[in-house]
């Protein structure tokens, strides 16, 4: 295998980059998208999640996550077993995405400056040129993450939570939208370099894809037989409509119960006793931003603790760390957590008593 | 409903204040002092309805002064912010200062210090205290242990009511420690609380129910109760249902006016008296509904036989009690000696048998002037002075039986009217003019009798005026007019009033012969009873006729001493007793009329004079029998359709909250709340039909489970039903969770919800089992799950206020700190 093969499916993949970097800069000094409409926004959804689903039979929920995680503007971790579709449900999702896209496998001899970049000199112009990595793309799929080296999985760290690039002290802005989607194999571990705690922390998400049902492989079976259906796949949306879906998700409704309750979910977690490491505050804040993601996805401006309870499991249970005696009897964070949701109260109306704005209202008649 | 805000410290709610506007600092500033002001109108208009438990008004100041001492300083307290436990302590030693200023000023150091002599004298007004309330009857006179004690119990309850009110934050529930004053005159005095009282401190309660809730901070308002829509038809729910329970339950339960409380016979739970006082027990025995301590008793007396017990013959003091003279008795063995000299030769012998039954006193009923006694156990003493025989060590007349010889002189008018020397060889005890008559006793002495020549034209005339119409027989005046007992104050009232029983017929007229110069005494013990158709055989006398008496013939009559025929009964009291042929007036028929209920005792001897139709309100037990017939058959059918009809109710209560819980929440009285009450009445919905909504359980999740359990499939008849759910859920979501400028899209989308509603229930009903559907509109477990709730509300009200009171060093969540350690060293 060679040591760094790059998948560029975009063949201009560099310039555009760099353009990328340009737009990037201009989206930061306060150009900001334009939100999308509902309509626009359910049906450019649809477009997507069906499209994918035409690809990866049987796995609408992983797919609908993927989905929720890129409108957050987070990145995810696919962890499974060998051949369930990682990596196929990851190009799928990009390549639903008229957009730049980039392949980094990782292995363990994987450089840094593979990942980001290096400046190499121009003898033609007697300066060092920067050359763009791997990363440099909308969505970027890292392969089998935990086999590169500590230093390679934190090089690509700083451009998950910064959405940039520094190589000899000069920062290069990353594309808009930006999503890394790692695939990880949990089985065959030996000689790997698993994520560190806090590196794991900068996934929003992490799936697990499982196993096909009967159905879902017989016609699995049907349809990869000759051909793979990827190959069929053309773009759906463009980039700048993910922005503005993003854009969208951005504004939804958080009323103060669904905060409440966020709060109290991570305080819960943090309190438990079979838990060793409870939820950090900036989980806290991706929870609220995925679960803002699927209220808009299930067509609404606002936030139902449905929502913040539907994604709590795929966004926490990679962050939190069991207690010993925990995990001796069996628990699993999933477990831990479901738990927790099941006691969990939910902030709603007790019998007879105004909701919020009719309270002050009643407050400010009785002064 | 038990308004109970969240706990929060006077000092706290300051420092909360204190942070406001200037405006919010003066307004807490003031919270104390208008607290203290309304606890200080609750305790004081309670205390008001002890009088008539205590005498007079004179006790009242040093009531009301502690009572505004201890809450002025508890106020102050408050009002530097101090720890509210030393709120509590400083309102201890405000009432202990105040009680040292009042009563023990003389032993105190600096007049409010308690000094080590300050303890003896307490102990002695404990004691005195303690004796009052053993020996005496309500209305007692305002001694200076008894008023200590009242003060001291007032300040307590001013302290208690504060601490439940302000630190503890359970303002409703400090009506307890008024309800604690209230209790007293409502068990000892007939007439209850009385209504000046009871709206005085009701009017203080509903001050302190009234300042907690206006002072408290603004963020405790708006998930307050006192917040929350339909407060005034919850109140009015519940008030209604106080006054149906008011009305219901005395038909359902035994009345007030017979068994254990009858109405007016005072409430004694120490047991029967033992008669130390009979004086005191006299007027309760005279109430007693249905006679106890039943008496019969054989004689070959030709007359109505008295009963006599013990004398009163020192009429000074408060209150009277007979003197026991335990120095000078003599133990009862043997022939029993008057002790003075009686000239017409004469006697009249008469033999009684005694059973003394359930009768308990030290005292022994004998008839006057007894010779010998046969047949007694234990240990008997007589006093020379007065004939009376008491049992020494405890021993009582408790199923005695006896035999008692007795003498009198045979008495006529003309023989007592021949008698007209002064008095003389008796002790001084029994012509000694107490200090302190009134005046218009003596007033009274000096017209009726002053002009009469001898003692017993003088007799007469009292006899004569005290009998007649002027005065009326009444157990129940004195009692309300506050003079029940005994003593010259109460003899006073009784001459004014003019309405009394036996006790103030008697007094008057022992205490007017005294004045008139006639020596006196009063006598206690029975009148003469009923025939009870047996006969019992007595040795040497062939068998003889039984008569009974009980706790309703216990009767008090002077006795005036008449040289050289000794000590001679008289009847001053109308309707009750027999008058004497020695002192009946032949010139005046009226004095004969009131034989009353006696007459069969004479059937032989005198005719038998009908009942005046005027005779004065009297237990006569039987005798309205046959006139209230009517009222007796109908009263059983009136009182059992009444309990039938509140049973129904009772039964259909909760159907009836239910139903009223319903309208109200489909006819909202802002369209802002139409969406999360009827959100409200579908959670109901599904715990009336066995699936109640969980805490962790989301909107969406109850429909979802609504939908799945409760109705039918979505596409069959219960279409609407599923429609209906999904709708309000939506509606509900938006909201509760929506956007708040989007409330009008949510009402709109909420056109029908009671028709939606009812298409619910009408699918919940088509698929529930019928036990079930039984359930929900008869014992719909929503309201009887609240109503549980309500009844433990107190109890945890009272278990998180104990939990929530600082504890040092203890903290009461370690978890955050531990767990970040144990990541640390993770």
């Amino acid at each position: 295998m060679e040591p760094h093969r790059r998948t560029a499916n975009n063949a201009s993949a560099p310039n555009l980059n760099l353009a990328g970097v340009a737009d990037a800069v201009s989206h930061l000094n306060g150009h900001r998208p334009a939100a999308m409409e509902a309509a626009e926004f359910h049906a450019a959804a649809q477009r997507i999640l069906t499209t994918v689903n035409t690809v990866i039979d049987g796995k609408s929920d992983a797919a609908k996550l993927a989905l929720t995680v890129l409108l957050a503007q987070g990145h995810l971790l696919l962890e499974d077993v060998p051949g369930v579709g990682k990596t196929l449900l990851a190009k799928t999702l990009a390549r639903t995405i008229d957009c730049t896209v980039n392949r980094i496998q990782f292995t363990p001899d994987l450089l840094p400056s593979d990942v980001t970049g290096v400046s190499i000199y121009n003898q033609a112009s007697r300066l060092f040129e920067f050359r763009p990595g791997a990363v440099f793309a909308n969505i970027v799929i890292g392969d089998e993450i935990n086999r590169a080296s500590a230093k390679t999985q934190s090089a690509l760290l700083e451009c998950m939570e910064e959405h940039q690039v520094t190589v000899d002290g000069t920062s290069y802005k990353l594309d808009e939208p930006f999503m890394v989607v790692a695939t990880q194999n949990p089985i065959e571990m030996e000689g790997t370099y698993p994520l560190p705690e806090a590196q794991r922390d900068r996934f929003m998400a992490r799936i697990s894809m499982g196993y096909p049902d009967k159905d879902a492989e017989i016609e699995m079976l049907e349809t990869h037989q000759a051909v793979s259906p990827l190959a069929k796949v053309s773009p759906v949306v463009t980039a700048s409509d993910v922005a503005a879906m993003i854009a969208t998700v951005q504004q939804v409704y958080v009323s103060d119960p669904v905060k409440e309750y966020t709060v109290s979910l991570g305080r819960a977690t943090r309190e438990s006793p079979l838990l060793r490491l409870g939820a950090s505050p900036r989980s806290m804040l991706q929870l609220l931003r995925a679960a803002k993601a699927t209220a808009a996805l299930d067509g609404r401006d606002f936030v139902l603790p449905d929502d913040v309870a539907g994604v709590a499991e795929s966004v926490l249970a990679h962050r939190i760390i069991l207690d010993r005696k925990a995990a001796g009897s069996g628990e699993t964070p999933h477990s831990v957590l479901r738990g927790i949701l099941s006691r969990l109260p939910v902030p709603q109306s007790a019998h007879g008593q105004p909701g919020r704005g009719t309270a002050a209202a009643a407050a400010g008649r009785n002064r | 409903m038990t308004i109970a805000p969240p706990r929060s410290t006077g000092a706290g709610r300051q420092a909360q204040a204190g942070r406001g506007t200037p405006a919010g600092r003066t307004r807490v500033g003031a919270y104390p002092w208008a607290m203290a002001a309304a606890i200080s109108v609750a305790v004081c208009g309670a205390a008001l309805s002890l009088n008539g438990v205590l005498r007079g008004w004179n006790w009242y100041w040093p009531a009301m002064t502690t009572v505004l001492v201890v809450a002025l300083a508890l106020a102050a307290l408050r009002s530097v912010r101090a720890q509210p436990l030393l709120v509590t302590a400083g309102g201890f030693l405000a009432l202990g200062g105040v009680l040292t200023l009042t009563f023990f000023r003389s032993s105190s150091f600096f007049w409010v210090v308690p000094t080590g002599a300050t303890l003896p004298e307490l102990d002695r007004l404990v004691q005195r205290a303690s004796e009052t309330v053993l020996a005496e009857t309500a209305p007692v006179a305002p001694n200076a242990g008894i008023v200590m004690v009242v003060c001291a119990v007032l300040g307590l309850a001013v302290i208690l009511v504060d601490a439940l009110a302000v630190p503890l934050g359970m303002p409703a529930a400090s009506g307890t420690g008024l309800l604690a004053l209230l209790v007293v005159p409502a068990m000892i005095k007939p007439q209850s609380v009385g209504v000046g009282s009871f709206v005085a401190t009701a009017a203080g309660y509903l001050l302190i129910l009234a300042f907690s809730q206006w002072f408290a901070p603004e963020g405790r308002l708006q998930g307050g109760p006192a917040r929350s829509p339909g407060l005034m038809r919850r109140a009015a729910l519940t008030g209604a249902l106080a006054l149906a329970a008011t009305l219901v339950l005395p038909l359902a339960i035994p009345g007030f006016d017979r068994g254990t409380f009858p109405q007016g016979s005072r409430l004694n739970p120490w047991g029967a008296s033992t008669g130390l006082n009979p004086m005191i027990t006299l007027g309760n025995s005279l109430r007693t509904p249905d006679g106890s301590g039943r008496i019969t008793y054989a004689t070959n007396s030709p007359a109505p036989l008295y009963l006599r017990s013990v004398t009163v013959d020192s009429f000074d003091g408060d209150s009277w009690g007979p003197d026991d003279r335990s120095a000078s008795r003599v133990p009862l063995d043997g022939r029993i000696d008057p002790g003075y000299q009686v000239l017409t030769d004469e006697q009249v012998r008469l033999v009684t048998a005694i059973d003394a039954g359930t009768f308990t006193s030290p005292y022994l009923p004998v008839p006057y002037a007894p010779e010998t006694v046969r047949g007694l156990g234990g240990q008997w003493t007589w006093d020379p002075a007065t004939l009376a025989i008491k049992g020494s060590d405890s021993t009582t007349t408790r199923r005695q039986e006896y035999l008692v010889t007795s003498a009198v002189p045979k008495l006529s008018a003309a023989l007592l009217a021949q008698s007209s020397a002064p008095a003389r060889g008796i002790p001084d005890v029994f012509t000694r003019v107490p200090g302190n008559v009134p005046d218009i006793v003596k007033t009274t002495a000096q017209t009726v009798a002053g002009s009469a020549g001898t003692p017993y034209q003088k007799a007469m005339a009292i006899q004569k005026y005290l009998r007649s119409a002027a005065f009326t027989y009444s157990l129940q005046a004195p009692v309300q007019g506050g003079y029940d007992g005994n003593g010259l104050s109460v003899l006073a009232d009784f001459l004014q009033q003019k309405s009394g029983y036996c006790i103030h017929y008697a007094s008057a007229m022992a205490v007017m012969a005294r004045l008139e110069g006639i020596p006196s005494r009063i006598a206690v013990g029975y009148a003469p009873g009923r025939l009870t158709g047996a006969t019992i055989t007595v040795a040497g006398q062939g068998s003889l006729p039984e008569y009974e008496a009980d706790a309703r013939d216990a009767h008090a009559w002077p006795e005036l001493y008449f040289q050289g025929l000794g000590w001679v009964s008289f009847e001053p009291t109308p309707s009750r007793g027999v008058v004497p042929d020695y002192a009946t007036e032949a010139a005046a028929p009226s004095v004969a009329d009131p034989l009353g209920n006696n007459d069969g005792l004479i059937p032989d001897t005198a005719p038998a004079p009908a009942p005046t139709p005027t005779a004065t309100a009297q237990a006569v037990p039987g005798a309205g029998g046959s006139a209230s017939g009517e009222g007796v058959q109908l009263m059983p059918w009136l009182l059992g359709s009444a309990g039938v009809l509140g049973l129904l109710l009772l039964a259909a209560a909760p159907h009836l909250v239910r139903t009223g819980t319903r309208s109200r929440r489909l006819h909202p009285r802002h369209p802002d709340l139409a969406v999360p009450l009827a959100w409200s009445e579908l959670r109901d919905l599904g715990t009336d039909y066995g699936m109640p909504a969980g805490d962790s359980e989301t909107p969406r999740a109850f429909a979802a489970r609504f939908r799945s359990t409760l109705l039918g499939e979505p596409d069959g008849m219960d279409k609407d039903a599923h429609q209906a759910v999904a709708s309000l859920t939506s509606a509900f979501e938006h909201h509760r969770y929506g956007r708040p400028d989007t409330g009008a899209s949510a009402t709109a989308a909420s056109q029908d919800i009671p028709g939606g509603l009812a298409a619910v229930e009408a699918s919940l009903r088509a698929n529930a089992p019928l036990p079930r559907r039984w359930a929900a509109s008869w014992l719909p477990p929503s309201v009887t799950r609240r109503l549980g709730r309500l009844l433990r509300m107190p109890f945890s009200a009272a278990g998180s206020a104990l939990n929530r009171l600082p504890r040092p060093g203890a903290r009461s969540r370690p978890a955050p700190d531990a767990a970040r350690g144990r990541a640390g060293r993770g």
